[in-house]
């Protein structure tokens, strides 16, 4: 009995320790046709259980679940706190009253990968082990972060021809306010090559975030070249 | 009718384990899905008939199915519709009806339209009612939501407004939804059926139903509490019996309602595997009788709490209480007919029922339920609650226990 006891427990450590790691594991990807970058986790809760529809960007989103499995498990878990039961349940009684569909579902990372690639608007998730060529990553930002701001639009700074052929790169930091409406109101340098600094404040300041209750500063690092 | 069931029951049980990996096709470049259920049942009491079975000797007349079509016309637009049918008893009869045919546009997610034949928001459960398979019960508690009565809350031609607002500071968010349209009975649904009891044959019946539900997700996980309120304008017109004349045959009949509201309040929470739900229901219904002859005053109060649990994926257990009283006073011509019925203490004005229930999940597309009914009093009153006198013509019994098994198929 004692070692039915161990076993169990261990069992049940193990579950716990998997679920853990997974949870971490998870990336979610998005059709080429989504403009952010970035999604929050409140964001990506709605478009998953379908009362949302589009970002804050305004992009159409769809999801696309897999049909069972640890990352599967793992991301119920950890973004809609449902198990998949529940979730079926729910996604019926939208079916049913003629208030939603049911979303699509596959067998695997690679087939939502694929699915995701081909279809405009789909977002999904898979391992962080998988490879993922033809879609983007969107970071995922934990729910009830207030200061956070979703970046919408992103410019990329031009990387100087001479330094490029010089190969002086590096990381340039800045300080950025962010008025309530998400525009960049004023870039401050914190630290990098002068330069690099003048292209990455003149890239930024075209930055658009999702609105908020109020003005905010947030930190921003860019890199130029490969090296930091 | 045996016969007919079993057959319908075969024909659709194999449909949707066939139908289970094929439920969407592209039409225009968009993409269709169909869905469907089946359900039957079997119940089985000790003395009352009820629901207008003959279950006493035990009934599987108790079959319903739906079956519906749907797609994403644009972004924001979607168009879908279902067809029911059902026999449950001497109701249904397997006259399929069009249960919603909708038209939803989305401006935002605070704001959305739908409009056609609509599902009613009212309460937890009235727009999903027929499908059992969403919940652990197999019938739901008869106080707020009785089954032989379901046309009069399901569905009304006409249109929603809905949206979801969320609150700042962490508050949670309210889903609303305002609604008007046109309600239709059956003539094959339970209220042509009741007064069938006292010799009307009954053409039409329905009208206007408008109202609104306000929910809030609450800032505590896995709580809901809302509030539904509707307001009816219902005639009913057909043909009976002069209670005074007798022997003079069928005459004209009508009703016509003067004040019909129902006011529902309700609470869900949801904690791991354990689901606790509780609502009240008050129904208020004035009508005058054959055309203004004669006046009644109904008053319909229900509340139940249930609870569920998952005990493994494919098991899960249940019970709740339920709690339902009538109260009607006939003034007028028929006043000689129908003494005021007020105390609710008596058998006859009330039905207080404790439930259990198990579900096994055969499968993701298939399960079956197996539940015990423990009912005082019989409610049959003034305004039927499962109980009817012509399946009952010995009278009513106390107390009636019930065992019902039904399992459902689904796509």
């Amino acid at each position: 009995m004692k070692c039915l006891t161990l076993l169990l427990v261990g069992a049940g450590l193990m579950r716990f320790a998997s679920a853990d790691a997974l949870a971490g594991d998870i990336k979610v990807i998005a059709n080429s046709s989504v403009k952010a970058d970035v999604i929050t986790a409140v964001e990506l809760k709605r478009v998953f259980l379908e009362q949302n529809n589009s970002l804050g960007d305004g992009t159409h989103v769809e999801p696309v679940l897999e049909k069972d499995g640890p990352v599967h498990e793992a991301f119920l878990q950890e973004f809609l706190g449902r198990t998949d039961d529940d979730l079926q349940t729910y996604y019926r009684a939208l079916v049913f009253t003629g208030r939603g569909s049911m979303p699509k579902e596959l067998d695997s990372d690679a087939e939502v990968v694929a699915y995701v690639a081909k279809t405009r608007g789909a977002l999904g998730y898979v391992s962080t082990a998988t490879s993922v060529e033809g879609v983007k990553i969107l970071a995922i930002v934990p729910a009830g972060n207030a200061a956070h701001r979703t970046l919408i639009t992103r410019v990329e700074p031009e990387y100087p021809e001479t330094l490029k052929y010089l190969n002086i790169g590096g990381t340039v930091r800045l300080q950025v306010t962010i008025s309530a409406k998400g525009n960049v109101e004023k870039v401050e340098v914190l630290g990098g090559n002068p330069i690099l600094a003048e292209s990455a404040i003149s890239a930024v300041k075209q930055w658009v975030y999702t609105a908020g209750h109020s003005r905010i500063t947030v930190e921003e690092s860019i890199l130029f070249g490969s090296h930091p | 009718m045996w016969r007919r069931t079993v057959v319908v029951v075969f024909v659709c049980l194999g449909a949707g384990q066939v139908l289970s990996n094929a439920q969407e096709f592209k039409l225009f470049d968009r993409t269709v899905q169909v869905h469907g259920f089946v359900s039957q049942g079997f119940v089985y009491t000790n003395d009352n008939n009820w629901l207008t079975m003959d279950t006493s000797q035990g009934s599987a007349a108790f079959t319903d199915f739906g079956l519906n079509v749907s797609a994403p016309v644009t972004d924001k637009l979607r168009v879908g519709a279902q067809v029911y049918d059902r026999n449950l008893g001497q109701l249904g009869q397997y006259h399929p009806s069009l249960d919603w045919a909708v038209v939803d546009y989305r401006f935002k997610s605070w704001f959305g339209v739908r409009g056609g034949k609509v599902k009613t928001t009212l309460g937890l459960y009235t727009d999903t009612q027929d499908e059992d398979f969403l919940r652990v019960f197999a019938l739901l508690p008869q106080s707020v939501y009785p089954t032989d009565l379901r046309e009069a809350t399901i569905a009304h031609l006409g249109g929603d407004i809905y949206g979801r607002l969320s609150l700042k500071r962490h508050l949670g968010e309210f889903l609303y939804t305002a609604y008007a349209g046109h309600r239709s009975d059956s003539i094959y649904s339970g209220y042509p059926y009741y007064f069938s009891s006292f010799g009307a044959h009954i053409t039409s019946y329905g009208g206007l139903q408008y109202g609104a539900d306000l929910r809030w997700n609450t800032p505590l996980k896995g709580l809901l509490i809302g509030a539904s309120r509707m307001n009816e304008d219902i005639t009913g017109k057909g043909s009976a019996i002069n209670a005074f004349n007798p022997g003079a045959g069928l005459v004209p009949y009508s009703e016509a309602s003067k004040a019909d509201w129902i006011n529902q309040f309700y609470g869900e929470y949801t904690v791991g595997r354990l689901r606790i739900d509780s609502e009240y229901r008050r129904y208020w219904r004035n009508q005058e009788l054959f055309s203004g002859t004669s006046e009644s005053f109904a008053d319909v109060r229900g509340w139940y709490v249930s609870g569920a649990y998952r005990i493994c994926k494919r098991l899960q257990i249940g019970s709740y209480y339920s709690r339902y009283t009538v109260t009607n006073v006939v003034a007028g011509a028929l006043s000689a007919f129908y003494p005021p019925a007020t105390d609710t203490s008596l058998p006859a004005d009330h039905d207080y029922d404790k439930v259990i229930t198990g579900r096994v999940d055969l499968n993701k597309f298939w399960n079956v339920k197996i539940e015990g009914h423990f009912m005082n009093g019989y409610g049959s009153g003034p305004y039927p609650n499962g109980f009817y006198t012509q399946v009952n013509p010995q009278g009513f019994k106390t107390d009636t226990n019930a065992l019902v098994v039904r399992t459902s198929v689904y796509f």
